[in-house]
């Protein structure tokens, strides 16, 4: 349904985007799971036509984004950053007139506009002026704005950024009731809303894919690697001595030196392959005679998937950091 | 693939659109408020103060049946003309606050990025809006022109109404033509404070050139005068339909209405 190929989007001297390939399926949800300025808005905006590529080709629904632009404008549904609302307007006055410039026949509008509503829980604000409505409920209307016209593709660029836990769930559970019907890019830099919505999560960092999977498969990659976070009370080359000498523990790491002044270390203890030592560090510290304030096996999150992935990239190529929306202050303050 | 009939479409969404905002906006009920109060008000004075027309019209009639009748004068035309260009200098205020949201606004809002992610042109977007603003105009000046036309309906020789729609008519020209250059102006900021002043700097400069072209001597003063849209307003406000000035009014908006559409098309490769 989508078609990236070799996607590079520079700007007067920076790149955003470099070399970006990726496909989405018919009815996938494909998360973008990135930093801020890692390229995601750039990489959503050059598939809307909003932006043009400086090379490589973006097809949506067999349609070339810069040669068929009103095509594929047509086929899309892009909720953009900040929801695009005119504030002076009634909800359905605004999703009448999206309806009409996205080139709905008059016939059809009125009842696309009243769908678009009821799925996005908008039935009883139909006449309320949207500069009345709250942010989760612009949100809503940016999403019905999005799907008013039943486009086979939707573009949301992080459409739950700003909600509070509640509007973020049923926001997930919006986006995911579309699924099916629908192709849909999301991207957000919030981990577990990627594992919560996607079929697929495409991570992007400094203008590049560096990873393309299902979130299960993208966790089982790390999976290999067991760590015990561990506190201990005590001398410090003791503990380090005894920890180290553990069978099938591999590496030991210093975490957090500032409770060192109470004689409190936490370590970071990676286990080799295939080996579970859990039980044999505590047995250990025990019996020399040291301070086991907490051990904790450590579950492989996509977190840590993704800070893996795109904290080792970057060292080859420092000049390439690219932020295309850096001096986006809304972006600049979400921080990741 | 883009139809006539789409085209349409989209213009009339765009032009709903945008009137309903005036017509949503206090703002804009401000200033008609003022320009009504303003336009009003120098009707009353030019005509009924002791000064005014009426009281000097019959002193005149008084001094004709003394037998020192001076020149007789067509005291409507002249006071239609004197009228219409002081419409025109209110207007000079009032168009840049009309024009300056045109787009500042959908850039601060973050709603160029739906018109520009939709299928639908900027040309069609630039039109909608600009046929939308001179709409707005258009009823600020028609109540006005009501009470002229009762003012003027008593008087002898009873004036044309063919005069009243050329004169009204050039000052809708005038009117079209700023707001076009301001809605472009508009495009270049999404501040709407910046892109007021930039008007009216521009409404400024057109003042400059119809001063110069009244004062310059010669072939540049001429060359000047053809260009002034002030100039061949004045041209309307007597009643003189050329049609070079049509042609005038309409490259300026033309010309607007291109620059827009480029100005929003140069955004899509900017860094923004």
């Amino acid at each position: 349904m989508i078609d990236v190929e070799h996607l590079h989007k520079v700007y007067g001297s920076t790149t955003a985007i470099r070399d970006v390939t990726f496909r989405v399926e018919p009815g996938e949800i494909l998360g973008f799971l990135g930093p801020n300025g890692a390229g995601k808005t750039t990489t959503m905006r050059i598939l809307t036509g909003y932006l043009p590529a400086t090379s490589g080709t973006a097809r949506v629904a067999d349609f070339d984004v810069h040669q068929d632009s009103m095509a594929v404008r047509q086929r899309i549904g892009y909720l953009p950053e900040s929801p695009p609302l005119y504030l002076d307007m009634t909800v359905a006055g605004y999703l009448n007139f999206v309806g009409r410039i996205k080139g709905l026949s008059a016939g059809d509008r009125p009842r696309q506009v009243d769908s678009a509503m009821a799925r996005c829980g908008l039935a009883d604000k139909r006449d309320v002026l949207i500069r009345k409505l709250s942010k989760g409920y612009r949100q809503r209307v940016g999403i019905a704005q999005a799907i008013v016209h039943d486009p086979p593709v939707i573009v949301l660029d992080e459409p739950t950024s700003g909600l509070d836990p509640r509007q973020n769930n049923e926001m997930r559970q919006l986006i995911r009731s579309l699924a099916g019907d629908h192709t849909i890019i999301l991207s957000t830099h919030i981990l577990p809303e990627v594992s919560a919505t996607c079929n697929r999560v495409a991570i992007i960092n400094q203008g590049q894919v560096v990873a393309i999977d299902s979130p299960e498969a993208l966790m089982s990659r790390l999976a290999g690697e067991l760590t015990y976070e561990v506190e201990v009370r005590g001398d410090l080359s003791a503990i380090e001595h005894h920890l180290g000498t553990v069978a099938g523990v591999a590496q030991v790491e210093r975490l957090s030196p500032e409770i060192a002044t109470e004689h409190h270390y936490r370590f970071r203890v990676t286990a080799e392959q295939a080996a579970v030592p859990g039980e044999a560090i505590a047995a250990t510290l025990v019996q020399a005679g040291l301070g086991l304030g907490e051990l904790r096996r450590q579950q492989v999150s996509l977190e840590d998937v993704f800070l893996n992935l795109t904290t080792e990239e970057p060292a080859e190529e420092p000049a390439a950091a690219p932020a295309p929306n850096e001096t986006d202050p809304e972006t600049a303050a979400n921080g990741f | 693939m883009t139809s006539i009939r789409t085209v349409l479409g989209n213009l009339a969404a765009i032009y709903r659109r945008e009137l309903q905002g005036y017509f949503a906006s206090p703002l804009s009920y401000i200033i008609a408020g003022v320009f009504w109060l303003l336009g009003g008000f120098f009707l009353t004075v030019i005509l009924l103060s002791p000064d005014g027309l009426i009281a000097q019209v019959a002193r005149q009639d008084q001094a004709g049946q003394l037998g020192l009748g001076a020149p007789s004068v067509d005291v409507a035309y002249e006071f239609l003309q004197y009228y219409l260009g002081l419409l025109g200098s209110l207007s000079m205020f009032v168009l840049p606050i009309l024009s300056m949201g045109l787009y500042a606004e959908e850039r601060k809002q973050g709603t160029l990025e739906l018109l520009a992610t939709s299928p639908i042109t900027n040309w069609v977007v630039a039109l909608g809006k600009l046929m939308a603003v001179v709409t707005f105009y258009t009823t600020m000046v028609l109540p006005l022109m009501f009470c002229e036309a009762i003012a003027l309906g008593a008087s002898e020789p009873a004036i044309s109404p063919l005069l009243m729609i050329i004169g009204h008519g050039g000052l809708i020209l005038l009117a079209a033509s700023v707001l076009s250059l301001g809605m472009f102006l508009s495009s270049l900021t999404s501040s709407t404070v910046l892109s007021a002043f930039m008007t009216f700097a521009l409404v400024m400069f057109l003042w400059i050139v119809d001063a110069l072209a009244r004062s310059l001597p010669g072939a540049s003063g001429e060359a000047l005068a053809h260009l002034s849209l002030l100039k061949h307003f004045t041209d309307f406000t007597q009643g003189i339909l050329d049609t070079s000035g049509i042609v005038l009014f309409v490259s300026y908006i033309l010309l607007g209405l291109f620059l827009t559409a480029q100005s929003i098309e140069t955004l899509r490769f900017q860094r923004n």
